[in-house]
Parts: C-alpha cells; structure tokens; sequence
C-alpha cells in the first residue's frame, strides 16, 4: 500500500482509517510494538498446568509459546521453537513432560528453557559434531517474563513491561479482583472459533456499551444489557483497558425499549434456566466486561466467566479462544448452570455468534478499499473519559488515543 | 448391527433407524428448525462438544441443551434474535452404527461432516466429527440424547445451526 496515504484523518479521536484494520505493514508493526512490546499477555489459568511438568502450548501473537509449570509456584513461558532448527518441541495442547526435548534431534531443555543437551555434540568416533565455539548458554529458548496474578498467568516480551497491576492501572484492578479474587478457579471448558476479521475489531466490540442492546436482540428482549439500566464504563489512565459494568434490569418494554428496533415483547424463553442466574461475587453488577489491551477480554454475565483470548492471524483474521471458568469448589448446580449459561457466548452463543458475525462484515465492507474511508467514533462527543451512559464510544477512542501514540501515527 | 441383539432389533427397526436420520438431516438442511424440536423427547440432552472437552471430562459445549424446551428456545434464537450472515449448510452422515439396544433405547453413532456455503465464497467443510446418540424406541423414534462431539478444533467465525 501506497505509505504516503496512511496518515491518521484530521480530527482524530472521532475518527479511524480504514487502513488500520486491513494494511500489512501496519499489522506487522503492531506485531513489534504492541504485541511483542511492553504489554502483559494473558497465557492461561494457573489450575491448567497443576503439577511439575504440566505444561499448555498457545500462541501470543504470532509466536507459539509453551506454559509450563517448573515448581510449585513457578510457571514459565518459553517459545515453543527449537533453537536448533525451529520446530516445534511441544506438538500436543497440553500434557506433562520432564523436560522440554525437541523430537527432530533431541536437542534437550528444562522446564525453563536452559539447553542441556545436544546429541552428538562432540561428534561420532571423532568425527562431525559442533564446533569447539558452540556454547549452548547461548542457545537456550526465548524466556518471557512472567506474573501469576491471582491464579492468572501473564506473560510479555519486553524487559521493560511494569508490574501487571501498574499496567492494569488502579481503575481496572477492581474489576480483576471481582473475579480473580484469589479463590481457586476451575477450567469448565474451551471453545475456538477463527474469526475474518482485524484483532482490534473485538477489543472494540467489548469496549461499545453503543452496539449491545442494538445488535443483540437477545439482550434488549431478555434485559441482560440495555441502555434502561444503571451502567458505567471505566478506563485506566492511557485509555488502552476497559471495563463495561451493568446492573441487569427486568426484562419487558419501557421507553427506552421503543428506541430498540429489534426489541419485541413477544420474544419469551420456554425454559428460563437458561439465564436465571445466583449472585457469587461482589458489588451490584450483573455483567463486567474487561478488556486488557491487547490480548484478553475477561468477561462475567449472569454465572458465566470467561477469557476470551485474542490470538492475531494477519490482518484479515483472528482466532478467538474461549477458556470458561467457575471456582473449585462449585456444587453441581453451579457446574450445570455455567454449563447452560455459556449459551449465551462462544461460537454458537446466542450473543457472541452476532459479534462474530458482524466483524466479519465490517471487514468485508472496509478491507477490499481501506484507503477509502474511516470509522466514526462519535458517539458521547470527543471526550476519553468515564461514562454512565451506553450511547458513548469513549473506550474506543481511548484504545486509539493509546494505539496513536505506540505506533507513532 | 447384530439382528439378533434384541426383539426390537432387526432390519426392520434398523430401516426406522436409518429413515429417522434421513428425515432429521432433511429437516435440518432444508432450515425448518421449527420442526427440528419434534424429534426430541421432553428430557432429551442435545450438545455440540468439542472433542478437546469431551476427552478431558470438560462439561463446556458449543451448543447445549437439558430438555425440548431449551430446544424450542435455541429455535426462537436462531430465527428470531441472532444476527447472522445468510448460508447454507449441509449434513452429511456416514458409518451409521447401532451400538447397542438397551431397555428400549438404540444407542447409535455415525461420522458427521457439515457443509457450509455463504454468499461470495467457495463451499467449506464447516465441522467434522462423530455424534453419539441415544434414541427412544418406545413408540415413535426419538432423540433422548444426541451428542455431537466436534474434531473440529476451530470453527469458522460462527457455528449457527444445529447439527
């Protein structure tokens, strides 16, 4: 793409050129400064790798990574690559291993990613091997540093990341501690799905209070989250993280239904247990919805919790990994109720599904011309700050606010 | 299947067997979820799992019911409430097996692989994997259980229909 076009539009915090979400160049700079920059990455639930050993692969970027537990309160994160030859060492999704040894010739690592053995280093009967100045301290797997925070494991590429609390920022922390309280969580499940459209797409649909009873019919009609209702959104101070907060109100027309073209109050659930949910955590709020610049979006409704992880393919794609959650020490009616709930999310959710979809038609409208036009992001002024009303696209402007200033546009 | 398994066994019940799938995927293909339910008991158990949860005792789903009624309500959804982009989808069914008969349930498994076409775009596989069923063959053949578990690791966008 022609350079000398992708300059940001005049007006900025109102508007977003199409260009962000389709230019190659652009994504491959995002790739170097937001991705593999002074940002906490989320990898997983500490409870996915439990014992010595245990260990997870997943990708941060575009980089495949391996989790792995190496003591009893240590977890490394080393890239899955093999320093001889970049295969792959780990091939399955999870399991548990003594040590991290690459099969295509056996090069040999522990748990956190020190090389301890090359076959055949000294040659066989005197002859081959490696040079006298092959020092395998200098071909251990790429370590990333790495926090467990409250039974969350983050992990980044930089050296210079701040603490994961100061980089969440005092406005965010709360709402990571509703959930991750520090009470053990247990895994419920995965679901994956490959979504056509920009990464930046589903930050932006988790930070728009805007779209979500207008889109989502299924939230206007069943009261789950509507403009009715007593709501906030947060953000720390750079803008890059948000939190959606509401407090869910009976269902049924009002006047605020009336501005929702797809509200219909004939629309009723043969069986409620499908959103009849048990209060566990604290404060009033029904929903939170944090996202976590740029990699996660932590989210709770009615008894359903979830990472949704957001793994970068291209400008063009992303996969959207779903890891669903409850704590340990859930009764089966809270195992059958989070089971049913997670309904509402996912692939197939009857809320998700639509998210999914229309990102993958905002990419279909604006990738094929993104010289063309920009997005609008008007809604609730300019201003990037806190709001109580849904009508707002403040969260938006201030990821963009944030993004501007990394990626030097 | 082994005729002599059971007395409501033989080519006969395998024949009601095979006309209930040929009927169910009919349905589906041809998008007339409302009568998709019928083929449910009131109790019935209907999920769409990936496999990396079946195997590992993770109860999450894609897609998961307890009873018709939620059935009912995954219709209304569909047609009513979701936002979607217009497709087509197509089941294809292969290895139809009756496993076992057991006090008046067949339990079945087959291969499933689903088609999906949308608009502009060449058709793609949109899931693969196996389905184990359990039908209720007290009266008219019904579904007590379909369990639909997905080698697919990674759906394309967004899984709309039932399987």
């Amino acid at each position: 793409m022609d350079t000398v076009s992708l300059s940001w539009p005049a007006d900025p915090n109102s508007r977003i050129p199409y260009w962000v979400y389709a230019d190659d160049e652009t994504y491959q700079k995002e790739l170097a400064r937001i991705w593999y920059g002074p940002h906490w990455l989320y990898c997983g639930l500490e409870v996915e790798v439990p014992t010595v050993g245990s260990y997870r692969t997943l990708m941060l970027g575009e980089r495949p990574v391996i989790m792995v537990r190496r003591s009893s309160d240590e977890i490394s994160v080393v890239e899955n690559r093999c320093a001889h030859h970049g295969t792959k060492i780990c091939w399955e999704r999870a399991g548990i291993v003594e040590d991290l040894t690459c099969p295509y010739h056996q090069w040999r690592y522990d748990l956190d990613g020190t090389l301890l053995g090359v076959p055949f280093r000294r040659g066989v009967a005197g002859q081959g091997g490696m040079p006298n100045d092959f020092e395998p301290k200098d071909f251990n797997l790429r370590r990333l540093k790495v926090e467990i925070v409250n039974g969350v494991v983050w992990a980044t590429f930089a050296s210079d990341t701040p603490s994961f609390r100061d980089y969440v920022g005092p406005e965010m922390w709360g709402h990571y501690e509703r959930i991750f309280s520090g009470r053990t969580l247990r895994v419920v499940g995965y679901n994956r799905q490959r979504i056509h459209g920009n990464w930046k797409l589903m930050l932006e649909n988790n930070k728009d209070p805007y779209h979500a009873a207008l889109l989502h019919v299924f939230f206007a009609t069943f009261g789950l989250y509507r403009p009715d209702q007593k709501n906030a959104l947060e953000m720390d101070a750079t803008g890059r993280h948000a939190c959606l907060t509401a407090v869910m109100a009976k269902g049924g027309a009002n006047q605020v239904t009336g501005a929702l073209p797809g509200f219909d109050e004939t629309i009723k659930l043969q069986d409620s247990r499908l959103i009849e949910a048990v209060k566990e955590l604290k404060g009033e709020e029904t929903v939170g919805a944090s996202t976590i610049f740029p990699s996660v979006i932590l989210l709770q409704q009615v008894n359903s919790m979830q990472a949704r992880q957001i793994v970068p393919r291209g400008p063009n794609h992303f996969d959207f990994v779903w890891t669903h959650f409850g704590f340990d020490d859930d009764d089966e009616e809270m195992r059958a109720r989070r089971v049913r709930h997670a309904n509402l999310f996912g692939p197939s959710g009857y809320v998700s599904a639509d998210d999914a979809e229309v990102i993958r038609m905002v990419q279909k409208g604006m990738a094929p011309a993104p010289r063309e036009g920009v997005a609008l992001t008007l809604m609730g002024g300019r201003e990037i700050e806190k709001s109580s009303n849904m009508a707002t696209e403040a969260a938006i402007r201030g990821m963009y606010r944030y993004y501007r200033e990394v990626m030097d546009l | 299947m082994n005729p002599a398994a059971d007395s409501i066994t033989g080519p006969v019940q395998f024949d009601a067997v095979r006309a209930l799938y040929a009927d169910y995927m009919e349905v589906l293909d041809d998008e007339r979820l409302a009568e998709w339910p019928d083929f449910f008991t009131e109790d019935c158990h209907y999920q769409i799992i990936p496999r990396e949860n079946y195997d590992n005792q993770f109860q999450l789903c894609t897609i998961q019911a307890d009873g018709k009624k939620m059935l009912l309500d995954r219709v209304q959804g569909i047609m009513r409430t979701q936002r979607f982009a217009p497709r087509r989808c197509r089941r294809f069914y292969s290895g139809l097996k009756v496993t076992k008969i057991e006090a008046g349930q067949i339990h079945v498994r087959q291969n499933i692989l689903v088609m999906q076409t949308l608009i502009d775009e060449p058709s793609q596989v949109l899931l693969c994997g196996a389905a184990y069923d359990q039908l209720d063959a007290q009266g008219a053949l019904r579904f007590k259980q379909r369990i639909v578990v997905t080698d697919t690791d990674t759906i394309d966008n967004a899984l709309i229909f039932p399987v």
